[in-house]
């Protein structure tokens, strides 16, 4: 719901000395992004892509950072990072499950790939496992309804999974860890 | 009476290996040299002999009709931009590709852009050429990771053979104007929000902000991206042009079909995409006009397990349901008026059995739009919201007949364009949770424990006295 409460402005931030957004982005965002938007705004998105690529979340300090890179307020950053899905103003696990819940999914049985999800992980939708190696989560549409049921292990689409296979990838994601 | 195709050749699905013409395990990404090779790029070449002008007279004559959900002749819309004569002053404008796809049920522009990134990008030429556009974003929705990366390839590729870029279109080849014209054209990657696909949401999220629909007017062929004059076209759309301008109007109208009920034709192959109780799901290629039955019997060889076909979505949620006594109805524009439905929409059905369950469909769907809403405005934000809660209470059996009236009265309320809402997404939403109710009240029926109204009334001899 991309119209819920934000937090409070006199919320304190964790901060460290490290910057989120680094140099180098700034100079590859300056030199190949920003020329392509009439205003610096519009180098928004893609900004918070490439921090959220390179830190698996975008905390509120790289919040800030890009506020300042890209002069505007930390507030018009925050507002339009809160209201896309995709960004995660939280820290998830190195892995995401995402299991499609739209219709042609949900009769194409996807609550069992679902289910195959949460025992095999042990945490329920929306949660992370404690090791915080997996965060499971269910979307809406992604657009592989021929496929359907339908899931996204991180960046890779799979297409009529099954119980047994959804639990193959998670296994599979954990064992290359492992190495 | 049986259904034959009119168009016995693949369009759209020319590269990439469909039935009835070819085997989908032959699919492969089709590079520029391969693109080029099986006449790609002819249709563009064509196009800078014309005078841009005569370009879109040819779109607008052959009456294509938006691809992306509404159906709105392209080159119709292509006209509302300022006049070209008025262009050489000042001022960019712009062209946003619709690659947002995200209405649960479609998935077709992907077949584009997993396949065939080139033919789109041809036709994102031929489109900037014919209205004086000098930059183009393929505005593609977050989650289809692997389709960006074939499509930046692709942008590489066109860059590097100058297709984009430098020195004007097609290595900066004389126009018909008498001078190249140079066009930009990049990828920009949305983060997942349904609301994007509306057009001028899609264009907010283009200059990073939140996606809110704008209201209108002004319309974004006047005042669009950065407050410049814009046009929005879906994937398809586009693609449909090069071989439109390569092989002329009647070439085209020739395909598809003319309207049955005195509307405007339905023509062309339309990407169509089938999805839940069928055999065989997937994308084919077909003339506009074509049965569900058929769609479903033979390019989707038929019902799951042989069960009996109970109702389908008719083109993506918002279009609404067609009931068991609509298996006939044939997939064209017309299907709104003739049918009862919102409309063609994306053409992407999704088909029903005999065992599916239509309350828990209306659920699925209302959380959907509950999810979706932007907010802005009351109706949606607080209708969907409440749809959603009646109609789960109603799946779990603890509600009651008057419930029902409740859940219909908020659907048939919400919405309603123009003039409550900013957006078509509460029409959606209204037309989904409407056309079930009322297709299948029965089923809903069943589902609730009855009102009883308390009523005193006195009998017998007390009733005299
Ligand atoms: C809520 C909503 C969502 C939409 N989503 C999409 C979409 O994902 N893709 C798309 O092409 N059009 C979508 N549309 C339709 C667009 O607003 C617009 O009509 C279309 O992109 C125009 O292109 P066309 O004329 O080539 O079809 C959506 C409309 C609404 C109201
Ligand atoms: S109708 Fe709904 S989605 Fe559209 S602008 Fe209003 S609140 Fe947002
Ligand atoms: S409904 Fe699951 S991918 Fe479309």
């Amino acid at each position: 719901m991309a119209w819920v409460a934000k937090p409070s402005a006199t919320e304190q931030i964790e901060r460290r000395d490290e910057p989120y957004l680094t140099q180098e982005m700034c100079d590859q965002l300056s030199r190949d992004i920003l020329p392509r938007y009439e205003t610096k705004m519009g180098a928004l998105l893609p900004t918070l892509h490439m921090v959220q690529h390179a830190h698996g979340w975008i905390a509120a300090q790289a919040l800030e950072e890009i506020a300042d890179f890209l002069d505007l307020a930390p507030a018009e950053v925050l507002d339009s990072a809160s209201f896309y899905e995709e960004y995660w103003l939280k820290p998830k696990g190195k892995h995401l499950i995402a299991v499609c819940r739209s219709i042609a999914c949900e009769i194409c049985s996807h609550a069992e790939v679902t289910e195959a999800c949460r025992k095999r992980l042990n945490i329920g939708v929306g949660e992370t496992t404690e090791d915080g190696k997996f965060t499971l989560i269910e979307l809406e549409c992604i657009g592989a309804c021929g496929g359907a049921p339908a899931a996204l292990v991180d960046e890779t689409l799979h297409e009529n999974v099954t119980p047994q296979r959804i639990v193959e990838l998670i296994d599979q994601a954990r064992d290359h860890d492992a190495l | 009476m049986a259904y034959t195709p009119k168009t016995n050749f693949p369009i759209l699905t020319k590269r990439i290996p469909t039935r009835p013409w070819g085997d989908e395990r032959q699919r492969h990404i089709v590079r520029y040299d391969e693109y080029v090779e099986t006449g790609g790029y002819v249709g563009l070449r064509k196009a800078l002999s014309m005078a841009p002008g005569d370009v879109t007279e040819v779109v607008k004559e052959a009456q294509l009709r938006g691809r992306g959900g509404a159906g709105f002749p392209a080159g119709l819309k292509w006209t509302f931009l300022p006049k070209i004569e008025d262009v050489n002053s000042p001022g960019p404008r712009y062209l946003a590709v619709n690659a947002d796809e995200s209405e649960p049920g479609t998935f077709k522009d992907r077949l584009l852009m997993d396949f065939d990134p080139h033919l789109m990008l041809e036709g994102i030429a031929i489109c900037c050429y014919a209205c004086r556009i000098d930059k183009a974003y393929i505005y593609i929705r977050g989650e289809y990771h692997h389709q960006a990366q074939v499509v930046e390839e692709a942008l590489l590729e066109a860059y590097h053979h100058g297709v984009f870029g430098g020195a004007g279109l097609m290595n900066g080849s004389d126009t018909a104007t008498g001078a190249p014209w140079k066009v930009e054209c990049y990828l920009h990657r949305g983060a997942g929000a349904y609301i994007c696909g509306e057009e001028t949401a899609l264009l907010e999220s283009l200059e990073g902000k939140r996606g809110w629909p704008r209201v209108k007017p002004p319309f974004p062929a006047v005042q669009g991206l950065f407050g410049k004059p814009t046009i929005i076209n879906n994937v398809e759309t586009l693609a449909h042009l090069p071989s439109i301008i390569e092989n002329g109007v009647e070439w085209f109208t020739a395909q598809g079909t003319e309207s049955t009920i005195g509307g405007p034709p339905s023509y062309g192959t339309k990407l169509m995409g089938l999805s839940g109780h069928v055999n065989r799901p997937g994308v084919y290629e077909c003339d506009l006009g074509i049965p569900l039955r058929t769609f479903v019997e033979e390019y989707g060889a038929g019902m799951r397990g042989g069960k009996k076909f109970k109702g389908a979505i008719a083109g993506g949620i918002s279009t609404g349901v067609l009931g068991p006594d609509q298996y006939e109805a044939e997939l064209d524009f017309d299907i709104g008026r003739k049918y009862n439905v919102l409309g063609l929409g994306t053409a992407c059905p999704t088909i029903f059995d005999e065992e599916t369950d239509m309350v828990a469909v209306a659920r699925n769907i209302s959380r959907f739009f509950k999810h979706e809403s932007c907010g802005q405005c009351t109706p949606c934000r607080e209708g969907s919201g409440w749809l959603f809660q009646l109609l789960s209470r109603i799946e779990s059996g603890e509600a009651r007949t008057k419930d029902l009236d409740l859940a219909l009265e908020i659907a048939t309320g919400m919405g309603a364009m123009p003039g409550t809402t900013i957006c078509g997404l509460a029409d959606g939403n209204n037309w989904a949770i409407r056309t079930i109710m009322n297709k299948y009240w029965g089923e809903f029926e069943a589902r609730v424990q009855p009102t009883f109204v308390p009523v005193t009334m006195s009998v017998g001899a007390a009733a005299n006295g």
